[in-house]
């Protein structure tokens, strides 16, 4: 491997270092320009890698800022994923990047044992002494998966189709939103392919160092979306950082792939509902008495390094009877799983803490946002329910209140 | 025979208070050679002042490629040059290891270059004890991946990378271990004689304008390019002309290795890399200055067009600035340019009729140990000292003990450390002190990682006056920015902790940043010319600094 990006495009401006959220709440790590562009030039070298290059949070605001276009975070992550190769990650790192993997390991048991087994004090303790704090809160299993549940789903048999990816969060933690966005893409005229083989995007083993299995889950992906890719079915996805893995990084990281199989891009879904859903769509049933909400949306960091704009806070405003605030306060902290690590959990509550205090001020009775872990740091540093914007159309457009 | 005065060189004040020092040897010229000079000498117990115009290596020692010749490139040519090369390359790696990167080098051969030049080329580095192995170009590409798919042949020589300035600085510090005194920024603008016989030195000193007199009996005219000069003040006429060569220098490292076209040394033919960054160069032509020293946007597509075959990207790689420099080539018989010998020459002007005063012409860095060598012999042998030369067996610099290295690591949060204590040297404990005393250390210049402290300590030393000075020692601005952030935060700490330079900080930071710019502006295109636009924004225009001197006098 021993893959390099070029520094050269870094003018030192520093504009990186005002916006990363970490740089601002810690000076354990030396900021994105530092840990990026100008500590490749020493990696270059052959010199040892800085510690704080683990505190880089993989959330991208370095790549959003940059003016010359360096691809700050990747350069961290090929960094970090070198580093990795010479010293293996700890178990924590482990159990934190393979979430979905455990997941499939454990299907045969039921949630709540399996509930217990993780969540229950005393495993709370061991994972607190394996660098999980203690105090974070963990996502639960849910009690069937999404791909369980969608097999159950009766379609409607339109002959348009879409192939949906639900990403690892939503088919482990959060079924009820992946059948919440086949339900909404069955109403905009489409039926939904949910391709068996594919797996997780890859972004946790990245961010957590398992660079070979990243590959391994990349080439997966890729050789299954490339057929439909090829027969002209438009991919989606409601998870921003699937999204972002599969429309930047991956170019980046592996580039073997990409020329082996084409780029594969994922579209945002809830982009492809508000084109695709005429304004007679967004009328509710006639049963279903128009409610007035009042929500708080938190756009998540990988959303925005997409340059997509905000389609998610846009499909909630066509929503009847939907007040939404567009909360615009920075990263919430989590990015990912960098928040649940032990010695990151105060610098992540620290991130978020200006995210928490808007959605508490906002006087909302719920937050929302596409993102699983975002919506994971949003109920425990906020207290508020916090529900994905598919969620929100479903209930409004059913009258599931 | 003169008479060695006993003891280290002492100080007096004449009758009218002006100064005046005493010692046996007076070297001029704070180059490698010179330095390498005042060291043999010390070494060997001979009292000895070290002359040098500017700060240490402030002449062609840190204004070439940072090569440590194997000698492949002279095989051919000079096979008598080469074989020095290489013994000397090996006593360098030896002696200096912190100054020296053991890069190692490859040789290639182009589509462009002649294949019948190999054959020959392979011979007589075999000739002159110089490994040469043929590498695959498969495993040459696998090992170098930004070399051009298209080389035919590759292959693996001794060459290294060295450090000039700092070799040049190491050696001054061991001359100061061994009682040698130096002083920068004084120019000899005379040298005294008295019946045929060298007896004494007078010394400009360029910042206080005063002139010091120097009693000696010897005089080692170790002044480079500018040697001619100084044996004219002693009134002798020696052929010695300035060669100039401009080098272009990339952000970044994109080669491991040094790589050489494999074909008649001819201009831009070597890619060094030299820490962080890899140098390019060099051109050949006569000047008569040796401070001719202004490079040319020409000479920079020049060195570009030559370097493609080598590497095919190389247009598209960051160039960072461009610099030129002379090479003091020695020139009896009006040779010149890269016909011209790199070959040296220890001149003793006894036989010229003046007693004391010798000459070393010519040479390469490479090979400066030698020369010194040779120069004190010469000189030592006058004196009657018969102490035999050491430099090839001392290192110049004791390695810092495991100790100081482990405490060093907790004061210095950052990899850099084993970078910042080579460079260091002698000085690394009195570092690892202010850094100990301070509650943080942080990064004065990020693209060099070069700290607070470090800073602080180089400032203070007496021969620091400006922030060129400390540029020198521990490459402050010498990175991807060139000055835009580190000269202004430099300053301002150095204001902050109350260390004044002689030179006050608005015009040391004008003076700092134009001889910054001075590199960029040959090759002012692509990425650099924005980073440039960010440091005029910053400096012509937030702070207004080309206006300030005139807005307050209005």
């Amino acid at each position: 491997m021993n893959m390099h990006i070029s520094p050269d495009k870094c003018i030192a401006c520093t504009t990186c270092v005002v916006q990363c959220p970490v740089a601002e709440a810690t000076t354990k790590f030396l900021g994105p320009r530092m840990i990026g562009p100008a500590y490749e030039r020493f990696r270059l070298l052959g010199l040892a890698e800085d510690a704080s290059l683990h505190y880089c949070a993989n959330c991208k605001n370095c790549d959003i800022s940059c003016p010359q276009g360096v691809p700050v975070s990747s350069l961290n992550m090929l960094a970090r994923a070198e580093q990795c190769r010479h010293h293996s990650p700890s178990l924590r790192d482990w159990i934190l990047g393979h979430g979905e993997l455990m997941a499939r390991w454990l299907r045969h048991v039921p949630a709540p044992l399996k509930n217990f087994g993780m969540l229950n004090p005393l495993t709370r303790e061991v994972l607190d002494a394996l660098g999980i704090d203690k105090r974070a809160t963990l996502p639960a299993f849910a009690t069937q998966t999404f791909r369980q549940m969608f097999a159950h789903i009766r379609q409607p048999g339109h002959k348009r189709k879409v192939i949906y990816y639900p990403g690892c969060y939503v088919d482990v933690y959060d079924p009820t939103t992946g059948v919440d966005m086949v339900w909404a893409l069955n109403r905009a005229g489409y039926d939904v392919i949910v391709p068996n083989e594919v797996v997780c995007c890859g972004l946790p083993l990245v961010s957590n160092g398992f660079w070979q299995h990243a590959h391994a889950n990349a080439e997966r992906n890729l050789r299954e979306l490339a057929g439909w890719r090829d027969k002209g079915l438009p991919l989606l996805t409601g998870c921003p950082s699937c999204a972002l893995m599969f429309r930047t990084d991956l170019l980046e990281y592996f580039p073997d792939l990409i020329s082996k199989y084409g780029p594969c891009r994922l579209e945002d879904a809830q982009k492809f509902l508000l084109e695709t859903m005429d304004d007679a769509l967004f009328e509710a049933t006639s049963t279903a008495p128009v409610v007035s909400q009042h929500v708080i949306y938190h756009a998540p960091c990988h959303l925005r390094a997409q340059g997509n704009g905000l389609p998610g806070l846009a499909l909630l405003r066509r929503i009847p009877g939907v007040n939404v605030d567009n909360a615009d306060a920075g990263c919430c902290g989590i990015s990912g799983s960098y928040g649940f690590k032990k010695e990151k959990y105060d610098i992540a509550q620290t991130i978020g803490s200006r995210l928490f205090a808007a959605i508490r001020e906002s006087g909302a009775a719920t937050a929302v946002s596409e993102c699983g872990t975002c919506r994971v740091q949003i109920r425990h540093g906020s207290g508020l329910p916090a529900k994905h914007p598919v969620s929100i159309l479903r209930q409004h457009l059913e009258g599931l209140h | 025979m003169l008479v060695a005065s006993r003891g280290m060189p002492q100080q007096r004040t004449d009758p009218n208070g002006e100064s005046m020092l005493e010692t046996t040897v007076v070297v001029i010229g704070g180059g490698a050679t010179g330095a390498g000079t005042f060291r043999d000498l010390c070494m060997r117990g001979v009292p000895t002042i070290l002359l040098e115009q500017g700060g240490l290596a402030h002449g062609t020692s840190s204004r070439f490629h940072g090569l440590l010749h194997s000698g492949g490139r002279y095989a051919v040519g000079d096979n008598d040059s080469a074989r020095e090369c290489i013994e000397e390359n090996t006593i360098v790696r030896r002696i200096g290891h912190q100054c020296v990167e053991e890069t190692e080098g490859f040789f290639v051969l182009t589509p462009e270059d002649d294949p019948d030049y190999v054959q020959g080329w392979v011979e007589a580095c075999a000739k002159a004890g110089i490994a040469a192995a043929e590498v695959d170009v498969h495993e040459a590409l696998r090992l170098e991946p930004n070399l051009s798919p298209a080389i035919r042949r590759v292959f693996r020589v001794p060459d290294a990378c060295v450090d000039g300035f700092r070799l040049v600085l190491h050696n001054a510090m061991s001359a100061q271990r061994y009682g040698g005194r130096m002083l920068t920024y004084h120019k000899a603008v005379a040298i005294h004689q008295q019946n045929g016989k060298v007896c004494g030195v007078t010394a400009h000193n360029t910042l206080t304008n005063e002139d010091v007199e120097i009693a000696c009996s010897c005089v080692v005219n170790a002044a480079g390019s500018w040697s001619g000069r100084i044996a004219a003040l002693a009134g002798l006429d020696v052929a010695v002309s300035p060669d100039r060569g401009t080098l272009v220098v990339f952000n970044h490292r994109f080669t491991s290795r040094v790589v050489n076209r494999l074909h008649p040394g001819s201009d831009g033919d070597i890619f060094v890399p030299h820490g962080s960054i890899t140098i390019l160069g060099t051109t050949s032509t006569t000047t008569d200055r040796p401070d001719d020293t202004i490079p040319t946007t020409a000479e920079v597509q020049r060195l570009l067009a030559i370097g493609e075959p080598l590497f095919p990207d190389v247009r598209n790689y960051r160039i960072l600035r461009a610099f030129a420099g002379t090479r003091p080539l020695y020139t009896p018989g009006n040779a010149s340019g890269r016909k011209a010998s790199r070959g040296f020459h220890v001149v003793d002007h006894g036989s010229e009729g003046l007693e004391g005063m010798v000459s070393i012409f010519g040479g390469k860095l490479t090979t400066y140990r030698l020369m010194a060598e040779r120069a004190a012999d010469t000189v030592c042998k006058k004196l009657g000292v018969t102490a035999p030369c050491r430099t090839a067996e001392e290192a110049l610099i004791p390695d810092p003990d495991k100790a100081t290295l482990a405490l060093a690591a907790r004061h210095f949060p950052m990899a850099g450390l084993k970078i910042m204590a080579d460079r260091l040297g002698d000085d690394l404990p009195s570092v690892l002190d202010a850094a100990k005393a301070k509650k943080e250390n942080p990064l004065l210049c990020e693209c060099e990682m070069v700290s607070l402290a470090e800073i602080e300590h180089v400032a203070r030393d007496a021969a620091t006056h400006s922030l060129t000075d400390i540029r020198l020692r521990t490459r402050l601005g010498m990175g991807t920015c060139q000055g835009t952030f580190c000269s202004l935060r430099t300053i301002a700490a150095l204001a902050e902790h109350n260390i004044p330079l002689d030179i006050p900080p608005t015009e040391n930071m004008r003076r700092f940043l134009q001889e910054r710019w001075k590199g960029l502006r040959p090759a002012l295109w692509g990425i650099q010319a924005r980073e440039m636009e960010l440091g005029r924004a910053v400096y012509a225009g937030v702070l207004n600094l080309d206006g300030a001197a005139h807005e307050q006098n209005c």
